[in-house]
């Protein structure tokens, strides 16, 4: 297993974030030999997605990799420099992490046993994804340790993204052939906070027809505004006079009632007052534009979390002969003039036509600026939805800033039929612009929304419906007889979820810069950054991918299995007829067959 | 439609050179070996076989060559229903690594994916592994054994035949790994496991 790597290649990367797993497999995909590294033993980098256990060693890791710092006395050639690759984990800051409920030793010796109310009929379409049933039958009592025994069965992201349904990424995944390799969830609803509630909003003409909360004249009004956007976007001589102006101000001039404003300001805009009409008018085009492809909304998530969608593009980079190797350290980078000539790793030189770098890695010698946009984020293991719904939804929240100094905050809620969390639970994460930390920033929503306190003992939490609901070992539960609630009182305390863990922490910014005599075959690959979608990566990704390679394909499709005649064999297997069954694919349809050899 | 009532996906796994691509090609092809450079680009195979009248289709995935630096993907492990790890038997190495790779497996594969322990390289005559050591161990980790040999065509087709007939088995009794029926596939491919029709698994749209 200790052989070395071989020591020449066409590209080398480090880090297998998002962009860097882009680059990667562009480049095998046309030939090129390309060796991919990660000082970690786990994909992705700070796109990952960990277990529960995994997390937790990731935060322990954090805490001695801080204190670690090797010298390298390298050979050096005439006239070569040799840069150290900096710290990848010196940028994460302000880790916080809190249980809210006990131990099983803390609890009291007889749990009541029942605390479950559940029909013995299952929900359909809530089937238990992948593993054993017995938790059904189980008391859903959650400890620390339950949770960290069940570790495997959490997949908790650093950096959970979406995906637009006709977003770069989606139609990347399709027109390299890379879809194959990934499973997505529609997210299921949109939700908006309007006067102090929770509601879903209306995303498909069905919705927007069957939304009660809005006139039919409303709904003309919203119907009219969206198609002037989809037509022709920001350049439609409708927002002649607004275009840098605030968004809300053309909005203003429309007569709009408060709701409709709301739900395109807020849901479909995603939009500040300070946003401007040109990027109002562009995001509501591309949510509509979205719409309608999988599901009832226009996102989609990656099955197991972001960290997913790296790898995929890793194993297109290996099937097509990239060489792969985690825990394999980047000391440095060695220069001669402008050119970056080979990286030490590992007490091996390893040389290279071009070095695609993650952000973490770099020498800090060549970094120009780190960047404005740092992220606040928060992980949250609830109880029970932020909004009660009939089947386990996948939901999507944008909340803006109540008041001055505060950053609107990106809500995904996750269930567990994303197998982000076991059943009963929920996965909460909360991103925004990091102004002071991640806990201060983010504390006026979870306020909001989550119940973020030691549970009490002798508290029982009332089950809201058979989809959310859970009981949490905090004391001895006497479910049997506790009168039920008004369910319409959202915000009572005893229907808010209750946190039962949470953990905040700053990531980096992802507009770091070079310095203008870094190398010039060196490339940067950001970190995430702050929008909702993988856009950001898949453009950076193509343009590095231009600048090393400008007269090559960007990640062509790749061909099925079925497709490529090995030699000696002396016809094609059969032509597989099936596979188009609906009218998802008529893309690739179109495109010819490719045939290896 | 296709004309094919189960489709498995199996995956293989066990350090570089005990044989897996040799093997999934003998499986699928009928060739030993595989030609230089032919692994470049193939993902997985197909093959469509029979079991009691009924078609089953297995989508075999080899490592791609990130076993060599231990850096397989995790998303490889992903919705598999069969796992067949593999050493050589001739190479006491490779053996030694098997629970690195249990480690491994039981991170990141579904717990209830059908394991099989696989000796590859029986026609060699330098054996380093008795049988009943492979055998113990496979017991010990409750896995399937089989000893195979690629070059030969030795149990090969026996061993994938055994995991298609297995899991047909598993999936009439509902015991196979449920992974979520109502995800999206983007590229529209259909990546369905289990029965379409009589065991009420939809598939992927
Ligand atoms: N004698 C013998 N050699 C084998 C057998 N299977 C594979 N090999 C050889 O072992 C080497 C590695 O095989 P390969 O399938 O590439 O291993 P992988 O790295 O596990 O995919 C090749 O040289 C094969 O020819 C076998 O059953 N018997
Ligand atoms: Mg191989």
């Amino acid at each position: 297993m200790e052989d070395d790597l071989p020591t020449e290649y066409d590209v080398i990367v480090v880090g297998t974030g998002m962009t860097e797993s882009i680059v990667a497999a562009a480049a095998s995909r046309i030939g090129k030999k390309v060796l991919h590294l990660d000082s970690n033993e786990y994909y992705g980098g700070l796109w990952a997605t960990f277990n529960f256990d995994g997390l937790q060693k990731w935060m322990e890791d954090l805490k001695s990799a801080a204190s670690e710092n090797k010298d390298f006395k390298p050979d050096l050639q005439d006239g070569e420099q040799f840069l150290q690759a900096s710290n990848q984990y010196s940028t994460i800051e302000n880790i916080v992490e809190d249980w809210f409920i006990s131990n099983d030793e803390d609890l009291p010796a007889v749990l009541a046993k029942n605390t479950q109310t559940e029909s013995s009929e299952e929900p359909s379409g809530a089937e238990k994804v992948d593993d054993d049933k017995s938790d059904k039958k189980d008391t859903k009592h959650w400890s620390i340790d339950r949770i960290k025994k069940e570790y495997r069965r959490f997949n908790i992201d650093l950096a959970p993204k979406l995906l637009f349904a006709r977003g770069e990424l989606v139609e990347l995944l399709i027109s390299s052939n890379i879809a194959r390799y990934a499973e997505f969830r529609a997210v299921s609803r949109v939700a908006t906070c309007m006067n102090g509630k929770l509601t879903q909003v209306p995303c498909s003409r069905a919705d927007v027809f069957a939304n009660k909360t809005v006139s039919v004249i409303e709904k003309r009004m919203l119907m009219q505004l969206l198609t002037s956007c989809m037509d022709q976007g920001a350049d439609s001589p409708e927002f002649d006079g607004y275009r840098d102006k605030p968004f809300v101000e053309y909005l203003n001039t429309k007569k709009l009632t408060p709701i409709v404003k709301h739900y395109v300001m807020q849901a479909i805009a995603m939009a500040t007052d300070k946003t401007s009409c040109r990027d109002g008018v562009n995001n509501t085009k591309h949510f509509l534009n979205s719409l309608g492809r999988y599901g009832n909304t226009p996102f989609l998530w990656p099955m197991y979390g972001s960290g997913e969608l790296p790898q995929c593009f890793c194993r297109l980079c290996a099937v097509f002969g990239g060489v792969y190797c985690l825990k394999r350290h980047l000391d440095g980078v060695v220069t001669s003039g402008d050119k970056c000539k080979a990286i030490l790793s590992g007490k091996q030189r390893l040389t290279l036509e071009h070095l695609v770098v993650g952000q973490g890695h770099l020498p800090p010698e060549i970094v120009a600026s780190t960047g404005e946009n740092k992220i606040s984020r928060g992980i949250f293991i609830t109880d029970r939805s932020i909004m009660k719904g009939e089947k386990e939804n996948l939901t999507l929240l944008y909340y803006p800033p109540e008041e001055a100094g505060q950053e609107a905050v990106t809500i995904i809620e996750l269930g567990p039929l994303t197998n982000a969390c076991p059943q009963g639970l929920f996965i909460v994460h909360m991103t925004c612009k990091r102004t002071k930390t991640a806990k201060e920033d983010l504390a006026y929503v979870v306020k909001k929304f989550l119940k973020a306190e030691k549970l009490e003992k002798n508290v029982s939490r009332t089950p809201t419906d058979s989809q959310t609901q859970t009981s949490i070992a905090g004391g001895e539960s006497v479910s049997k007889d506790i009168e039920s609630k008004n369910p319409d009182d959202e915000n009572s305390n005893n229907t808010m979820p209750q946190v039962l863990w949470s953990l905040y922490l700053n990531l980096p910014a992802s507009d770091i810069k070079l310095s203008e005599s870094a190398p010039n075959n060196i490339h940067l690959c950001s970190g995430p950054d702050l929008n909702l979608d993988f856009d950001f990566a898949v453009n950076q990704a193509k343009e590095i991918f231009k600048s090393m390679y400008p007269d090559e394909d960007f990640l062509p499709r790749a061909p099925d299995p079925e497709e490529i005649i090995l030699e000696g064999e002396e016809a094609p297997g059969p032509k597989f007829e099936g596979d188009n069954s609906n009218g998802e694919n008529e893309k690739q349809d179109n495109e010819k067959a490719e045939k290896e050899e | 439609m296709e004309d094919y009532k189960f489709l498995f996906k199996v995956v293989l796994v066990g350090n570089a050179g005990v044989g897996k691509t040799c093997l999934v090609r003998r499986f699928t092809q009928g060739l030993f070996p595989p030609g230089q450079g032919a692994t470049i680009g193939v993902d997985f195979m197909i093959k469509t076989v029979e079991v009691e009248n009924e078609k089953i289709k297995l989508q075999i995935w080899d490592t791609a060559g990130q076993e060599r630096f231990r850096s397989i993907t995790q998303s490889y492990y992903r919705s598999a229903h069969a796992l067949i790890l593999v050493y050589d038997i001739s190479s006491q190495p490779t053996f030694d690594c098997l629970p690195d790779w249990l480690r491994e497996i039981e991170e990141y594969a579904s717990n209830k994916v059908l394991r099989i322990l696989v000796g590859n390289k029986i026609d060699r005559e330098d054996r380093e592994i008795p049988t009943h050591v492979g055998e113990d161990f496979a017991q010990r980790h409750g896995m399937y054994f089989l000893e195979t040999s690629a070059k030969e065509a030795e149990n090969v087709e026996r061993l994938f035949m055994e995991i298609a007939a297995e899991l047909m088995e598993q999936a009439r009794c509902k015991e196979l790994p449920r992974y979520e029926q109502n995800t999206t596939s983007i590229n529209g491919k259909t990546t369905a496991i289990g029965d379409s029709n009589s065991c009420g698994c939809s598939r992927f749209t």
